[in-house]
């Protein structure tokens, strides 16, 4: 089992990286945007192997920090790397620390712009990190959490769970009155050592305020430690379910399942039970092209309508939050990580509609130096360029109207291409939001890429658009951009 | 005046009442023997004859607690399918969509929740009789009862032989669970996590530690070089 320090010593360089990524076929680069896999073949005991998780999860997130303090100079770079090993150490040293470890690990895998692509892949086992839980475990912490044992709680409770969920594991049961429902239950105590870890380990890692880049780094840390609070309480979830699941009428065709509050808690959910297959498993079926298209419209339906009705970003957006039903309806199941947009993102969502609609390059540019803070200064020339081209493949599907190949490799590498030139010359920074616009930019990109689907976005989107009660009318007829 | 076996029990039962009571209301320590005494409407003096100190009398609580849970837990066992089979009280289609076999670990942790579910009113004086109780020399409290130590270890020792490992437990394999068993005891008498969460996974973790311990103990023995004869 090798030594962290062999561990660090092994890491590819930061001026690596891109290069290393590029290089990959596009099905590793997929594998890496699609976040979080279809559990299947977990259930196991990962107390040997979760070590070496966790020193590869601790390993990762040394480099990661090395890589924010290139430009500083040597003695406080030196010192800021003695804090930070050390908090490496310590993390390595306690073994009870090793879920906060994976977990980190595990959350760095989700950011696209730092996480090198061996690393994803690496990382992509670490999703299903807490140990599974012997029935007789579970029972216990059924009692602990709703009072009783679930065989007094439920007519029937499936004593194998059926998925991993965030630090736990699901199990189907019926409840008494005959619903069918998904039991979510967390590991005992390990949401309260991640957040309490985390927060030692911030205490290790503040003193070393270096570089240009710490306020970005320490926004990006504040994302990863929302994020863990979010994933990791099952009643904040519960509320978002309850908020997200008005948005959709029947007719839509999406379905986001009902909470049962009196079997919930904080650390267990119970909810509807949606039947139906993954990504994957719906591929495996070789569906119709009418039948991608169809699922695919329903993605980008229930994407907008949580943006404009719901003003929400999922920053969990991956094929194991969706499930292709027998009868046609997708249903939507994760809300572990939502971005409620303030006024400020609305403001500017409202602003960047004018240049999704009309596909004009002068009315994006302005948006995107509103968002990114440009001005004309020449040395953000080459900024503005990359990011106006970038931005320009992701609202063409939108503006350029009729039926949009997103199955289309050299169209969805340009996208990559684009945003890892971005992530290299350090120009994909911005907003505190970014990287969960990024995870949720590749995560339905890369979906609808794997479906194949040939959608005309336009149409949904304006009919979504019409919720957010916006001032169109100087570009748009009602219908589409005017003019066309 | 001779007092009757039966009267005797009555009192007996009457004063751990009273100091089960007691010490829920107002907490080990603030309680005194007096203030049993007099809510158990007997004298000081009486009490003494029953329980010599107030630890006596936590003793003998907890030892019968521990008791009871041992036979839930045997009922239950026995109620269930031996192992390798699902073992459930759920309607039988829960159960054919199939559990795991209860494994080794699973099932000292079913043991050790049971127990903990008994003891869950006599949590926080736990810590006034772990050094004395539940010390690995201490014997039982009568002629009757055997110490706790013995009885536990009977029931884990049976465990351990229904899953073929009998051949690894040695003084020492059942010193090591004990030692395991009194930690985790006197982590949950203090454990200020919410609901003790957290002695959950440490029984989680601390079983599942010393199975793979006996296990690989075991295949020592099944390994080691043979002596050579004559």
């Amino acid at each position: 089992m090798p030594s962290v320090a062999e561990l660090i010593a092994a890491l590819p360089e930061p001026a690596e990286e891109p290069e290393a990524r590029e290089q990959g076929p596009l099905p590793e680069l997929l594998a890496a945007w699609s976040l979080r896999p279809v559990p299947v073949g977990w259930f196991r005991r990962l107390r040997m192997l979760g070590t070496l998780q966790a020193k590869i999860g601790a390993a990762y997130l040394f480099h990661w920090l090395r890589g924010w303090f290139n430009d500083a100079d040597e003695n406080k770079r030196l010192l800021a790397e003695t804090h930070w090993r050390t908090a490496v150490r310590v993390l390595d040293s306690m073994s009870y620390l090793r879920g906060a470890t994976m977990k980190v690990g595990q959350t760095l895998a989700n950011f696209p712009d730092i996480v090198p692509r061996e690393f994803v892949e690496t990382l992509e086992q670490l999703h299903f990190s807490a140990p599974p839980m012997h029935w007789s475990l579970l029972k216990e912490m059924v009692h602990n959490e709703l009072g009783d044992d679930p065989e007094n709680l439920f007519a029937s409770f499936d004593k194998r769970a059926f998925a991993a969920a965030s630090l736990g594991q699901v199990h189907r049961a019926r409840l008494k009155t005959g619903e069918d429902v998904a039991v979510k239950i967390q590991y005992p105590g390990i949401a309260r050592t991640i957040r309490e870890d985390f927060r030692t380990l911030l205490l290790f890692l503040l003193p070393a305020r270096l570089g240009r880049d710490w306020e970005n780094t320490k926004e990006q840390f504040e994302d990863l430690r929302l994020r863990l609070e979010r994933e990791t309480d099952y009643e904040q979830e519960a509320a978002m379910l309850e908020k997200v699941r008005p948005l959709f009428r029947e007719d839509d065709g999406i379905v986001v399942p009902r909470v049962f509050r009196e079997h919930s808690t904080a650390r267990v959910m119970t909810m509807e039970r949606l039947e139906g297959v993954h990504l994957e498993a719906f591929l495996a079926t070789g569906p119709s092209q009418e039948l991608r298209n169809a699922f695919a419209r329903k993605m980008l339906r229930a994407w907008y309508r949580m943006m404009f009705t719901g003003r929400l970003l999922n920053g969990d957006m991956h094929p194991g939050n969706f499930l292709f039903m027998d009868d046609g309806r997708l249903g939507v199941i994760d809300f572990g990580f939502m971005l409620q947009l303030d006024d400020t993102l609305w403001e500017l969502f409202r602003k960047m509609d004018r240049p999704l609609t009309t596909g004009r390059r002068d009315e994006r540019v302005a948006v995107l130096k509103e968002w990114s803070w440009m001005g004309d200064d020449p040395a953000d020339h080459d900024r503005l360029r990359l990011s106006e081209e970038f931005a320009d493949w992701q609202w063409q599907a939108r503006y350029c109207g009729g039926e949009f190949d997103f199955g289309d490799e050299a169209d969805f590498r340009r996208g990559i291409d684009l945003f890892l030139e971005m992530v290299r010359k350090r120009y994909s920074r911005s907003r505190p939001c970014t990287p969960v616009i990024a995870r949720q930019l590749f995560g339905w990109r890369s979906m609808l890429y794997r479906l194949g689907a040939k959608v005309d976005v336009a149409p949904i989107a304006e009919e979504e658009v019409l919720s957010t009660g916006w001032d169109r009318s100087e570009y748009t007829d009602g219908k589409g951009r005017l003019g066309t | 005046m001779r007092v009757s076996a039966e009267t005797k029990n009555a009192t007996r039962k009457r004063i751990l009442e009273v100091a089960r009571k007691q010490f829920a209301q107002r907490g080990f320590e603030a309680t005194t023997t007096r203030d049993i005494a007099r809510a158990a409407e007997i004298a000081a003096g009486t009490l003494f004859n029953y329980f010599p100190t107030k630890e006596a009398i936590v003793e003998y609580l907890v030892g019968d607690a521990c008791a009871r849970a041992t036979e839930a837990f045997a009922a239950a066992a026995e109620g269930a399918s031996p192992a390798g089979a699902p073992s459930t009280s759920l309607p039988a289609d829960a159960t054919r969509q199939g559990a795991e076999p209860t494994s080794l670990e699973e099932e000292l942790f079913a043991h050790v929740a049971a127990i903990l579910r008994k003891l869950k009113p006599y949590r926080k004086y736990l810590p006034a009789v772990l050094e004395t109780a539940f010390s690995p020399v201490a014997i039982g409290p009568s002629d009757r009862q055997p110490s706790l130590r013995a009885d536990h270890l009977e029931t884990v020792s049976r465990i351990i032989s229904k899953h073929g490992h009998y051949e690894a437990l040695s003084p020492v394999a059942l010193q090591l669970y004990w030692t395991l068993y009194t930690g985790v005891l006197a982590f949950w008498a203090n454990d200020p996590s919410p609901r003790q969460e957290d002695t959950l996974a440490l029984v989680d973790e601390s079983l599942a530690m010393f199975v793979v311990w006996l296990t690989g103990a075991a295949n020592r023995f099944e390994t080691a070089p043979k002596r050579k004869e004559g």
